[in-house]
């Protein structure tokens, strides 16, 4: 791992100052081995991150070129800069939940729209940890958090029947996956497919929180419990062996309420172009000559008016 | 020069593309929609690229990433649009990134008239985001011409002080049709500081130096330099950090590369003021050409009043007023905005004429000047009152 953080990140940036125990490390890490099994460099890569636990964790820690943008708009920020950039750059952006599926969704809605290339990964804690431990749009229904102290009555994005990948996927999204911060080659193979799509890709990276969702909603500080309840998540049997004290933690928070689909969730890489590839392939042939006469459509002056 | 006749939104789109620019977003908005209209019509003839954005706060979000990636950006908006601008228009004054922005001025709040003209983000345009630490450059045009030429004139300023600049119009300007000049060979070009000098690349690593220098080029990203720009308050290298004391020196520097260097910018008109009139009306934009009528035709009864016609509203040119003048703001709102920065930067007797959606007329403004010459003061008249 030392070669890998000498070979992409800054000194400066390591360690990070991520609470002991947190996931966030491991996602990072696995962007990093997609990255380094494409044999990408420092200068392929423009690293954009959001605001949050995951996007201040893994701002210009990046070697090459990073921009950070204000909570949700990292998006239309990495629109605009995908106009500027040439094809070969790619854009990677972490994220976290709150930032992706909560202000900034319409955005990134637009972006899978328009099948813009770039990777997004939304590294989830399951809420708004970084500001104290809020809930967000993926934690789980009854968690007690500190603004949901009763147990979380309403609906986020994530359940039995609602799928936010799935939204995604109908918005035009290229290539979808989903994780636990914790698996290993899978995830790195599925990330590497969606740095190598040409348009938009997601990769959802489920990570334990244990200092605000493991110690409240979960009520536990036993980090490998919180860890085995994580893990059981994707898979309710995991952990059966682990007694009583594991089954108090679900009961707490059934890990099983989510029934998500784990690894790759849509691949249809390269079928349909990027549109900003699209957009300037256009603009190059553009013949002024063949560009639309003014005055039509001038209002009260359209073709067919009554005199 | 090939005279034009047409629209401040025809005059301002040509104006940018011949400043080079190569990135266009915006959402439509009444009375700004024709801008983007003819950029979505002309920008192509111009290698550069039209974006219709899903809002307005991505739409200059954007902008700015187009500008990160080097090319030269605008969007274009109103008061409704204009508020929405907030969240990127305070990075791009915190990451230091050059954009042109245009809000056409319609009557409010909120959605209020939307085809006619209102001046009332003139203190929004001085803070147009959150938090403070920070000047904004803010121009005036009054007509098509001027429209023309403070386009180009925005450009220049935001690549030189790498801040976003505001050309705060109104809807007068933006949808009314004037005579306006295009240059054709490089010498009209040179007329006008055309073309603009090409961005240079910051190769770092001190992004974000603490002095109040300008002309200094902003990050670039895909170049390979290694920059690195945020919202968060950056160390010079572009961390982000939590250290007051670099917070402090961020903000000195926000804050004085622009008043250190308000020179390149303080531009105003000066009408009647040659024997220093004692009573003087102050304006900017489209009320400020009925003001200029109204000196005119005061002076020929013989009546000495002048007229201050600001150009750029941001820095504020407090050394225009003088405690010993009478001053007649005349704006566009009831609720008087440049009024008090008037009165604050003279210190003296000032009275406001405020009308919302129409101009004053030049025989309302006789009136009232003449009321004030006679020692009293004008009430009665609608609309205005001494300044608070």
């Amino acid at each position: 791992m030392d070669g890998l953080f000498q070979k992409y990140l800054r000194p400066k940036k390591i360690p990070s100052t991520a609470c002991s125990g947190c996931g966030l490390g491991q996602v990072h890490k696995r962007v990093l081995l997609a990255i380094d099994g494409l044999g990408l460099g420092v200068q392929d890569v423009i690293w954009g991150t959001g605001i949050g636990c995951a996007g201040r964790q893994t701002f210009n820690a990046w070697k090459g070129d990073n921009f950070a943008g204000t909570h949700g708009r990292v998006y239309a920020l990495a629109a605009g800069l995908r106009m500027a950039l040439p094809k070969e750059k790619k854009i990677v952006l972490t994220v976290g939940d709150g930032d992706a599926f909560g202000i900034g969704l319409k955005h990134l809605l637009h972006c899978a729209r328009r099948n813009l290339d770039m990777t997004v990964i939304v590294a989830d804690n399951f809420g708004y940890q970084s500001t104290g431990g809020q809930f967000g749009l993926t934690t789980p229904p009854g968690a007690v958090t500190d603004s949901s102290p009763y147990g979380l009555s309403e609906t986020g994005w994530l359940g039995p029947d609602l799928d936010v990948l799935e939204i995604l996927k109908a918005a035009g999204a290229t290539f979808l996956a989903r994780h636990l911060s914790l698996d290993g080659k899978p995830s790195v193979d599925n990330l590497k497919l969606a740095l190598l799509n040409p348009g938009f890709s997601l990769v959802h990276f489920i990570f334990p929180c244990v200092t605000h969702f493991g110690a409240v909603s979960l009520a536990e500080r036993d980090k490998p419990l919180i860890l085995s309840w994580f893990k059981s998540v994707f898979n309710p049997a995991y952990g059966q062996d682990r007694g009583e004290s594991f089954q108090k933690l679900k009961d707490r928070i059934n890990p099983g309420f989510l029934k998500l689909k784990r690894g790759l969730y849509h691949d249809a890489s390269g079928s349909r172009p990027d549109y900003s590839e699209l957009l300037k392939a256009w603009t190059d042939t553009f013949r002024p000559d063949r560009a639309a006469p003014k005055e039509p459509g001038r209002a009260g002056s359209g073709e067919g008016a009554e005199p | 020069m090939k005279t034009v006749f047409d629209t401040g939104n025809a005059a301002i789109t040509e104006a940018a593309i011949l400043a080079g620019l190569k990135f266009y977003s915006g959402y439509p908005i009444t009375p700004a929609t024709e801008i983007a209209e003819n950029m979505s019509r002309r920008l192509p003839m111009a290698g550069g690229y039209y974006l219709q954005a899903e809002d307005e706060t991505a739409a200059f979000h954007m902008a700015i990433g187009a500008s990160l990636g080097g090319l030269r950006a605008m969007t274009s908006t109103s008061g409704p649009g204009y508020v929405l601008y907030a969240d990127p228009y305070g990075w791009a004054i915190g990451s230091e990134i050059p954009v042109v922005i245009l809000n056409a001025q319609r009557v409010g709040p909120v959605s209020g008239i939307t085809g006619a003209p209102g001046q009332g983000e003139f203190y929004l345009s001085r803070y147009p985001t959150h938090g403070g630490n920070f000047e904004t450059i803010v121009l005036a045009p009054d007509g098509v011409k001027e429209a023309f030429e403070m386009t180009i004139q925005a450009f220049r300023l935001s690549e030189r002080f790498r801040t976003p600049v505001t050309i705060l119009a109104d809807q007068l300007v933006t949808d009314g049709w004037e005579a306006f000049q295009i240059p054709q060979d490089s010498y009209e070009l040179e007329a006008l500081g055309l073309p603009l000098p090409k961005r240079a690349v910051h190769w770092g690593p001190d992004f974000y130096p603490r002095s109040d220098d300008i002309d200094i080029p902003p990050v670039v990203l895909g170049r390979g330099t290694g920059g690195a720009c945020s919202d968060w308050t950056p160390t010079e290298e572009g961390y982000d950090t939590e250290e007051i004391e670099a917070q402090m020196k961020h903000s000195y520097r926000l804050i004085y590369k622009i008043r250190n260097n308000r020179k390149l910018i303080d531009r105003s008109l000066l009408t009647g003021m040659e024997d220093d009139p004692p009573v003087v009306m102050v304006s900017y934009g489209s009320p400020s050409r009925v003001v200029r009528r109204a000196v005119k035709a005061a002076r020929a009864l013989g009546i000495r009043v002048g007229a201050i016609s600001l150009k750029s509203l941001w820095p504020f040119q407090d050394d225009l007023f003088d405690q010993n003048r009478i001053h007649l703001v005349v704006e566009l709102n009831h609720d008087g905005q440049l009024v008090r920065e008037v009165q604050r930067a003279s210190g003296g007797r000032v009275h406001f004429l405020g009308r919302c959606g129409e101009l004053p007329t030049v025989t309302e403004l006789l009136e009232i000047v003449r009321a004030l010459f006679g020692g009293g003061r004008p009430r009665g008249i609608k609309n205005v009152r001494e300044a608070w």
